[in-house]
């Protein structure tokens, strides 16, 4: 048994509540939908605890960057995807700097493999011969035959790479984009918001980091390249892919700057179709700033965060900046959308989406990086079930969970952008009633105690 | 010499248990390590427990345990980017999450927050220092609290150069020093950007870390806050001429470095001085006498190695635990020899690992808490699992599963 499930045994129950949930709770959202409306069953959810030892210290003395992609393969092998030049200099990588002014830390390689007990079993990635690495990493997706696809949110990321799970260059499925002089103004396309999956170059600091070292993090990159959302051999800044195993296709959420969902073939690399918000085509020209009730954007937002295929061959997009997902048939038909936290401004509330590994994928976990929480959604009717999480460096806390996977035996893992710099396993512990609608940070019990 | 002395002392059966303790993970990873005994910690990963109100911390930049083990923090609650951070305070508002925490947070022993305090009060008979840096309790349960920083021009607050008392729950009690002051080391009336302050109760004298400004340790009546004496590195009189970088291989300065991070009395009369940027700690007797000083990890630049230390909580304080922000490690140390014995920690965002671990302090448990700044952020909890065998360089220090 672990040390702190001991600890946790002799507690009252309501104590372990209290400490967990109730003091997450607010009095308007504390209450849980005792039932559904349409079945009048009392309703499940899987329940949930964090595992705060895992995964084990890695080696070197290396740390983590900001967590922009990750994913499971069929081995329960967990892929992340890092982004190894966001740190500050001057106090956090000090073994890696020129000259070194300390034994700690260095950037750990931008692919990370985790076997399911959290060794790390597996690192590479950065530039290599043959291809071009991403300025900005962004999304890893492990495809049927095991590869791994990178797609990039930088400026001048127009491409997805693919490699084999140990790190060897596949594929480039994209052109590069023309160069864009220095000095060009953004094009008319460019992203309303900016993409937000990594640290920003030295901006938005409340305190203008007073006395807090901050020098050195990130450079000047290259300017953004025009949007492309209608462009047949490449991309405007994919952020993430999911694979359909039967068709051979590859969907892609693209991205950083454009506005659509391009489908590829996942042997020859070409876009075969795309489509935009509602299924309309695409159009790169600049939304109305999104506001809470205001009229629905006919238009994706950028970035476009994610595109899950569920095994019903259904199409699962994140919309970040739009708060919403919506849900398209393969060949792009519009058949709903659900709204998340609609007042939710900013980087918005959709960062990504992972299914509960049930053959039916009864649920959908909702990563919103935003409101720092998980929310569980009934994948058929897109109700909001529960959520769990809070803001905080602590186990079960978030600062900008930006990736959401699932393994096969339903463990939930998440990957936190910015300066959140972690991957965290939410273990699996079976379904249980649905208690609250805001499960607060999901803490081990002690062993038989109620939940 | 002293690892030998310790090693023998232990018994052999000891030893033995001991080592089945360690567990194998540690074993292979260190089969090249030596192995001491030496106290042995175990970070706790669910202490304290969660904020209520979407609360978080900004840079944790001082934890104090007062005498019914409850444990202070002071923290910068102004450290958060205000687009990703710190939504739910924005204007307009983002989204639910997060709310910057008080800048004095008070957790009892079993982690669940208990009083949360302080920050600029309107109208209010003392200067909130510019950045709060620093916090002590007395024997009375009286909170003391510095400021490292620069002012705030908007306001026309001028550099942190004072002291504030409060009660344990907050209530002001006396300000020391005038605020709004420049550097001046050798001024008896104000102090230079306080890092920290510590006590010596049978004095009734209080040893400032002075600090980000000055370069001198200055020490107090804790009841009048009249500065009794000061001085500077070996005992000097304190300069405030510019030392320019840490240079490893330059000559060893005559000055403190700034930041002066710690000054930390013992009851058998000699005071810790953690002089940061220069990578040391020297030891004085509490009327500035120069006593000896042990160089840690002397390569390190920057920030330096040497940025809190507390005390063992046996009657002899036998162990000092120190602090290394930049390499990302607690020394364990034999404070009468100075000579480090093992180490654990390592650089990370997981229970046990750090990113500029800046203050640290021990309940009369022996157990040790630390506060990182930076993007750090946190207190952690490491519980004292009494005397064992480890290996010289322990690493992360998790539980057994």
């Amino acid at each position: 048994m672990n040390r702190w499930r001991k600890l946790l045994i002799g507690a009252t129950p309501l104590v372990v509540m209290a400490g967990s949930a109730g003091a997450q709770g607010s009095p308007k959202t504390a209450k849980a939908p005792a039932q559904t409306a349409a079945t009048g069953q009392s309703t499940q959810t899987p329940k949930l605890e964090v595992d705060p030892l895992w995964p084990k210290p890695m080696t070197n003395r290396w740390i983590l960057g900001s967590v922009t992609g990750l994913n499971v393969d069929a081995r329960d092998h967990v892929f992340v995807l890092n982004i190894p030049d966001y740190f500050t200099a001057r106090t956090e990588i000090g073994s890696s700097t020129t000259p070194p002014t300390g034994e700690c830390c260095s950037a750990a390689p931008a692919v990370l493999e985790y076997d399911p007990q959290g060794a790390l079993v597996g690192h590479w990635g950065g530039p290599g011969a043959g291809y071009e690495w991403p300025t900005t990493p962004s999304g890893i997706g492990v495809d049927p035959q095991g590869n791994i696809w990178i797609g990039g949110s930088g400026g001048s990321d127009t491409r997805l790479l693919e490699f084999t799970r140990d790190g060897k260059f596949v594929m480039t499925v994209g052109k590069a984009g023309a160069p864009v002089a220095a000095a060009a103004p953004a094009a008319g396309g460019a992203p309303d918001t900016a993409y937000a999956g990594v640290s920003r170059a030295g901006g938005g600091r409340a305190a203008g980091g007073r006395g807090a070292g901050r020098g050195g993090r990130g450079r000047g990159g290259a300017p953004a390249l025009p949007a492309n959302s209608s462009s047949m051999d490449s991309f405007g800044g994919p952020t993430a892919m999911s694979f359909d195993a039967a068709a051979g296709e590859v969907f892609v959420a693209d991205g950083a700057r454009n506005r659509r969902v391009a489908v590829v073939d996942m042997k020859t690399g070409a876009i075969k179709r795309f489509w935009g918000a509602y299924g309309n085509k695409p159009d790169d020209a600049k939304p109305p700033a999104y506001s809470a009730g205001g009229t629905p954007s006919q238009q994706f937002g950028t970035p476009v965060a994610c595109a899950q295929l569920s095994k019903d061959g259904m199409v699962y997009v994140c919309d970040r900046s739009n708060d919403r997902i919506q849900v398209f048939k393969k060949d792009g038909s519009f058949v709903k959308e659900k709204v998340i936290a609609p007042e939710t401004l900013g980087d918005g509330s959709v960062w990504d989406v992972a299914f509960s590994r049930d053959p039916q994928q009864k649920y959908l976990y909702v990563a919103d990086g935003m409101n720092m929480k998980i929310w569980v959604l009934d994948r058929a009717s897109l109700d909001v079930i529960t959520s769990f999480g809070d803001g905080g460096r602590q186990p079960g806390q978030f600062y900008a969970p930006h990736s959401v996977a699932t393994d096969s035996k339903g463990n939930v893992l998440t990957g936190e952008t910015y300066e959140g710099k972690r991957v965290q396993k939410f273990d699996f512990k079976g379904l249980g009633a649905v208690t609250t609608m805001n499960g607060g940070v999901l803490w081990p019990r002690a062993a038989g105690s109620k939940p | 010499m002293t690892r030998t002395k310790t090693i023998v002392r232990a018994g052999a059966l000891v030893s033995a248990i001991l080592m089945l303790a360690v567990g194998q993970r540690a074993l292979d990873a260190h089969a090249h390590a030596k192995t001491l005994t030496a106290p042995r910690f175990e970070v706790d990963p669910l202490w304290p427990k969660p904020l209520p109100n979407h609360w978080v911390l900004g840079n944790v930049i001082g934890v104090g345990v007062d005498d019914r083990d409850h444990v202070f923090i002071v923290h910068r609650n102004d450290t958060f980017d205000s687009t990703t951070e710190i939504g739910a305070v924005a204007k307009p508002k983002l989204s639910e999450c997060c709310v910057p925490a008080p800048p004095v947070l008070e957790f009892d022993p079993a982690g669940n927050l208990v009083a949360s305090w302080g920050g600029p009060v309107a109208g209010a008979p003392y200067v909130w220092p510019s950045s709060n840096h620093g916090i002590s309790i007395d024997n009375k349960g009286n909170v003391w609290i510095g400021g490292n920083g620069a002012g705030i021009a908007s306001i026309g607050q001028g550099p942190d150069s004072h002291i504030l008392k409060f009660t344990h729950d907050g209530h002001f009690l006396m300000q020391i020093g005038i605020p709004g002051q420049p550097t001046a080391s050798n001024d008896t009336t104000h102090f230079g950007r306080v890092a920290k302050i510590s006590f010596d109760i049978p004095a009734n004298e209080a040893f400032v870390a002075d600090g980000y400004g000055n370069h001198r340790v200055a020490v107090i009546d804790m009841t009048t806050g009249r500065i009794k004496r000061l001085w500077g590195a070996y005992g000097h009189v304190p300069s405030d001429s510019n030392l320019g970088p840490y240079n490893p291989d330059a000559p060893v300065a005559q000055q403190f470095r700034t930041p002066v991070h710690c000054a930390e009395p013992t009851p058998d009369g000699l005071v810790y001085v953690c002089d940061r940027p220069n990578d040391r700690i020297q030891v004085f007797r509490k009327n500035g006498t120069f006593v000896k000083e042990k160089i840690i990890k002397p390569q390190t630049k920057g920030d330096g190695s040497v940025w809190d230390i507390a005390f063992s909580k046996d009657p002899a304080q036998k162990y000092i635990f120190l602090a290394d922000g930049k390499n990302e490690k607690i020394y364990v140390m034999d404070r009468q020899s100075l000579e480090i014995l093992t180490s654990f920690g390592d650089g990370g965002r997981q229970p046990g690992m750090w990113f500029a671990v800046h203050s640290i302090a021990t309940d009369s448990k022996g157990n040790i808490f630390t506060a990182e700044t930076y993007e750090g952020k946190r207190i952690q909890k490491f519980v004292y699992k009494g005397l064992g065998t480890v290996s010289d360089s322990q690493g992360v220090v998790w539980p057994k599963r």
